[in-house]
């Protein structure tokens, strides 16, 4: 069975981050994948790398200590989903410290002759599902950073063959139509991933 | 000149500590009135946590917890970020202040039924990002500094209209040399002298 790592990072249950991680999960399951649910706020996911990581970085194999059990569920998949909200043009911190922590040289990357090299190429696909405040227009005026850091940053260490970006924009002033059809969406992209 | 310093790296003796100093320096002998806060010291904490969201658009409520950050921000018209590059972003824990603190009614205002969200930080008029990337300035370049982009146009966006920028980065960290850190220092004080001198004269010329 193939398994798909989820990342999760909203911390309200009743949110629609919330009602698009359930649909992303309910359907891979029901596609056959072997789903790990990484809901970092759930979870109770520190998003803080500390003094102490960053002074031991670089330092393999001991730097994947404090977050171990993270880098062998990250190590298992052959997929990965990330659920989150835009916030502020980039990631909820929670999520960015998942980055920042987890994916350690020696786990995501490799530096050869200090150029980075991808070490996460056992995800052969790559997902985001994401929701945007503000339109199309304003993230593209700011360049859209979210959209670049998965498709350029976190493409370019697992090297995926297929690769998603689904997004919703202007989500506070989505109706409740645009909504349900992009629910409908990302369960339709789900299904096929 | 009213500078607010936003500084965030976990060690205290970091190259970032010794960038985040020479700015202030700069600043001082220019004769701004600087406030620094150093974010991992006051173990600012990242995650914006549900009772937050929940009156996140209350702006009686929303400052709750956040009342110096926010007294921080309304005092400065020059706000700066010093920060390590990682993962071509903010750490989480200077993203989760920006999460946390720029919230309606002090950063924007929220959109009506056919407008965009309205800037709230138009008394700020000059905003630099200081950083250290590990990665090199081809391979930011390609994946698009998403990092740079989110505080220079995202964070700009609610500053005042023609708000003047500065940035200045060290690529490559990893192969840094004595020396390349020493021409870096010096750099980032040159580009803080003449953003500073520009402004000042920008502001002499009449309207």
């Amino acid at each position: 069975m193939t398994r798909a790592l989820v990342l999760f990072a909203h911390p309200c249950p009743e949110s629609f981050s919330s009602a698009l991680h359930q649909t992303v999960v309910e359907t891979l399951n029901q596609r056959g994948w072997d789903v790990d649910d990484c809901d970092l706020y759930a979870e109770g996911f520190s998003p803080v790398l500390t003094e102490a990581e960053r002074r031991g970085y670089h330092d393999e194999p001991e730097n994947i200590g404090p977050v171990a059990e993270y880098v062998e569920r990250l190590r298992a998949a052959d997929a990965l989903v990330m659920v989150f909200p835009v916030w502020n043009f980039g990631y909820p911190a929670m999520l960015k410290g998942f980055l920042d922590r987890v994916f350690l040289p020696g786990v995501s990357f490799r530096l050869e002759d200090g150029k980075v090299k991808p070490n996460l190429t056992h995800i052969r696909r790559l997902a985001a599902v994401t929701t945007y405040g503000g339109t199309r227009t304003r993230a593209l005026l700011v360049g859209d950073p979210p959209r670049r850091s998965v498709t350029r940053a976190v493409w370019h260490v697992c090297r995926p063959r297929t690769m998603k970006y689904l997004a919703l924009y202007d989500m506070n002033r989505a109706t409740e139509a645009a909504r349900h059809a992009f629910l409908a969406k990302v369960e339709r992209e789900m299904g096929v991933f | 000149m009213r500078a607010l310093v936003v500084y965030c790296h976990p060690k205290p003796d970091s190259f970032t500590a010794a960038v985040r100093d020479k700015v202030m320096d700069r600043l001082t002998v220019a004769g701004a009135e600087v406030r620094l806060r150093d974010l991992y010291s006051l173990e600012f904490a990242p995650a914006l946590q549900a009772d937050e969201l929940d009156r996140y658009e209350d702006t009686d409520l929303n400052r709750s917890g956040i009342e110096d950050d926010i007294a921080d921000l309304t005092w400065c018209d020059t706000l700066i970020f010093v920060y390590p590059t990682w993962w071509y972003g903010l750490p989480a824990v200077l993203k989760g202040w920006l999460d946390r603190v720029l919230v309606p009614g002090v950063a924007f205002q929220m959109p009506d039924e056919n407008g965009d969200i309205k800037p709230g930080l138009t008394h700020i008029t000059r905003l630099g990002v200081f950083t250290t990337c590990g990665a090199s300035r081809w391979l930011t370049f390609f994946v698009g500094a998403p990092g740079r982009r989110t505080i220079l146009r995202g964070v700009r966006l609610l500053c005042a209209k023609r708000c003047s920028t500065v940035f200045a980065a060290h690529y490559l960290m990893d192969s840094a040399t004595p020396e390349s850190l020493t021409a870096h220092l010096d750099r980032v004080g040159r580009r803080v002298d003449r953003w500073v001198a520009s402004a000042q004269t920008r502001k002499e010329v009449p309207a």
